[in-house]
């Protein structure tokens, strides 16, 4: 495979070579911007790397190359016809004027599969929009369910858009090759992150088209009312609300903290909907006299799906996650640094994914795909070097 | 995903969305229920069932009786995909594990997903999206800083476990394309909630600060406006993020030339990080005397970042969504003829077949049991009697 893609689609072909493929990363000959993405890791020298872009980039080789200028866009077509796979996230139109539109690049190699990812599709009045995870969010109806009810909408942490677009990007590719080993035909694959973003969106969508609600945020109450976080005396616990209510109310009424929940009619599920602000002062009141640890390990003990808030650095020493082996080490090339990477989240006849090998620099491995695998003299190379398009 | 038979074990959100991408596609995907269990979320009146389990068959056997396993075994020899989510010992305790379907057809691609993974100290522990959203760090990362942690209020994690479920089995029929040989896949849908914050968990390890919520400010970029400003109207919002010096003269240039848009505090992008407190309440009274629409528009044709809050209503008629296909529809068999989501993926050449409603209970008993399984009539009227097709 053949990745252009920027920060918001790099983490597509990540899993795919994680799963074995070879991905060739093709960035210009500066380096690509997504390297000037936080968060950072920096040694002491000063020197900084990108944890985004490693999080997305590692295991892939890299070359480097400019596809604005027509000696870079020959070799494009070149590396082209030797390849499965294209992803990249150029604005919609961009290649069609540098010559490399889907039509001509099939015509070299028609098995070609290129995945196309834009912020909002290759259609529509909204198409050239410039787009972050913020507007990706906004537009596609992630924050407005999200924030609390008397506070401004919030969007999720992290660049959901790009990652749920990348999962989305690489199984639009896994279907195209199954249907290329059918057919022989490659096709051009268009991935929509604003779409990626309302896809994921659980809820939302049926149930404005079956039941015409118009969701809302409601804090840290799930939409449906039945998981909410209270808060302990050392942190907060997510804890569901419609499942076993009777043992929940066994466990309040030990600790002497039931106060009228006790009462039988507690056990109609509708009327702790319409009186889910007294449920939670009343619960609010027993878990703050709680620690976290307490109400995790009796609550599951109790089949309850309750669990820590974590922070993120309780998320790296949590014991499952070290039982399975899902962070591994990998080297930062820039820094010098060791560490730990989230692997892919599941194995395959009991094996985790490959670890990780260092991160690749801008064009470390030009010499030994031009020289090696693509044929150019080593006149060439140099003249391209010199000339800025590698 | 033609030819392709998946036998599908699965309840509840994060599972059936696994199948039901495989069956959108074009697989024809099994599904296992019990009149026992059907209820609630899982009967097959309810919207959510609805929402679900589109494009399936579903066929009743209970499990809990040894023959209706033996009837299972068969139809896995008769399947490529077997795919489960239930705690890791029940799948062992019926004798359906992978090593015990193995017998039964050498190439069976087995997918295992729950909450926890196979293995591990916690694997028994009971979680739903709200749980794993809490475990890893996503809850507490989504809020505003300082104050409790908010959530998502809705379960994304279930529809990345779901996606990463589709993309395990999609390279599994790969591997067993090359190699003829099939595979288990043991899928933590805490693993995969991890993957969607890898660069927040990375940062956490790395990096020399405390990672903490940024609520509606950018963690990693630079940025300055960047929020999320009220309307005019009732809950309108509209989104800005300003990256540079050119996007803020634009920004300017659409807010008329304010006399505060010159001030010193707001001259460079780091100084006016420095004051957002200030910028976000001047560039919040422009916002509020604004339409969502008209401000985003217009600032994105000056080409500033900018987006409206879109809520389910705005979703439904989206152009942007429309124009790239996102929805189509299915007939629900009180509602009518009722729109339905797809996927942000468009292939050139290739349109995903009708988009056939969910299933009834035991609707496809005939065929699986008749046609498939060759069982005479008398003995499937004689299962139906016994409670073993049920």
């Amino acid at each position: 495979m053949l990745d252009l893609a920027n920060e918001t689609a790099g983490y597509c072909t990540k899993i795919l070579a994680d799963l074995g493929a070879r991905v060739i990363r093709v960035e210009k000959p500066q380096g690509d911007d997504a390297r000037k993405r936080g968060p950072f890791i920096e040694n002491s020298s000063g020197a900084k790397e990108s944890l985004s872009f490693l999080n997305d980039n590692i295991n892939k080789e890299n070359i480097t190359l400019n596809l604005f200028s027509e000696k870079g866009r020959e070799i494009f077509r070149r590396l082209i016809t030797k390849i499965d796979i294209l992803v990249e996230t150029f604005p919609p139109g961009l290649l069609v004027d540098l010559d490399l539109d889907c039509e001509s690049l099939r015509s070299l190699n028609p098995g070609l599969i290129h995945a196309s990812v834009t912020p909002f599709g290759d259609r529509g009045p909204r198409k050239h929009y410039k787009a972050c995870d913020l507007v990706l969010s906004a537009y596609g109806g992630q924050m407005k369910v999200c924030g609390s009810p008397d506070g401004s909408p919030l969007k999720v942490h992290g660049n959901q858009s790009f990652y749920s677009g990348s999962l989305f990007a690489a199984i639009a590719v896994l279907l195209a090759l199954r249907k290329r080993a059918r057919t022989g035909m490659g096709d051009h694959l268009k991935i929509s992150l604003q779409g990626s973003v309302t896809a994921t969106l659980e809820h939302v969508v049926f149930r404005h088209f079956m039941e015409g609600s118009v969701p809302q945020r409601k804090g840290s109450l799930h939409w449906n009312d039945a998981f909410v976080v209270l808060p302990c005396k050392d942190g907060f616990v997510q804890a569901s609300l419609f499942q076993k209510w009777e043992t929940l109310i066994e466990w309040l009424e030990a600790d002497k903290a039931a106060e009228d929940l006790a009462d039988p009619r507690w056990l109609d599920a509708e009327l702790r909907r319409q009186s889910i602000g007294h449920i939670l002062d009343v619960l609010g009141r027993w878990t703050r006299k709680k620690s976290v640890q307490e109400l995790f390990e009796l609550g599951q003990l109790m089949r309850f799906p309750w669990a820590p808030v974590n922070a993120p650095e309780r998320v790296l020493t949590c014991p499952q996650l070290g039982a399975r082996e899902f962070f591994a080490w990998g080297l930062c090339a820039a820094t010098g640094i060791p560490t730990k990477f989230p692997g892919i989240p599941f194995r395959v006849n009991g094996r985790t994914s490959r670890p990780p090998k260092a991160a690749s620099s801008p064009g470390e491995d030009n010499e030994r795909i031009y020289l090696q695998e693509l044929g150019l003299s080593r006149y060439e190379f140099a003249q391209l070097q010199g000339h800025g398009v590698i | 995903m033609e030819g392709v038979r998946v036998l599908d074990f699965t309840r509840y959100i994060a599972g059936p969305y696994t199948t039901r991408l495989l069956a959108d596609y074009g697989a024809e995907v099994i599904k296992i229920q019990t009149k026992r269990m059907a209820v609630g979320v899982e009967s097959n009146e309810e919207n959510i069932f609805f929402t679900w389990n589109r494009n399936k068959k579903s066929i009743t056997l209970d499990l809990e009786l040894p023959e209706a396993r033996d009837l299972a075994l068969k139809l896995v020899g008769l399947s490529d995909i077997v795919v489960e989510n239930f705690s890791p010992r029940v799948m062992a305790n019926w004798q359906m594990d992978y090593q015990r379907l193995l017998h039964v057809k050498k190439q069976i691609i087995m997918l295992s997903m729950s909450g926890m993974g196979q293995t591990g100290p916690w694997k028994d522990k009971i979680a739903f999206g709200p749980t794993i959203q809490a475990l890893c760090g996503l809850t507490y990362m989504t809020s505003h800083k300082g104050e409790p942690p908010m959530g998502l209020g809705y379960s994304y994690a279930d529809i990345v476990s779901g996606l990463y479920g589709a993309l395990s089995i999609l390279a599994a029929l790969e591997t067993r394309d090359k190699t003829g040989l099939g595979q288990h896949i043991d899928l933590s849908e805490y693993e995969s909630a991890c993957t969607m914050l890898g660069p927040t968990l990375m940062g956490a390890f790395a990096g020399s600060e405390r990672v903490v919520p940024m609520g509606n400010r950018s963690s990693d970029v630079q940025a300055a406006p960047y929020g999320c400003y009220r309307c005019l109207g009732e809950d309108r919002w509209c989104v800005v993020a300003v990256y540079n010096e050119e996007e803020w003269r634009a920004l300017l240039g659409v807010l008329g030339d304010p006399e505060w848009g010159s001030w010193k505090i707001f001259e460079s992008l780091s100084a006016r990080e420095k004051h957002l407190g200030t910028l976000d309440q001047l560039v919040g009274e422009w916002m509020s005397g604004q339409r969502a629409e008209d401000a985003a528009d217009r600032l994105q044709e000056a080409g500033v970042h900018a987006g409206v809050v879109q809520n389910a209503a705005d979703l439904a008629v989206d152009p942007q969504l429309e124009a790239n296909g996102f929805f189509s529809s299915m007939e629900h068999p009180i509602l009518g003829e009722v729109p339905c989501d797809t996927y942000p993926i468009k292939f050139n050449e290739y349109e995903p077949g009708s988009w056939k409603p969910s299933p009834k209970l035991g609707d496809a008993n005939g065929y699986v049991f008749g046609e498939l399984l060759g069982l005479p009539e008398e003995t499937i009227d004689l299962y139906v009697q016994q409670g073993i097709i049920s």
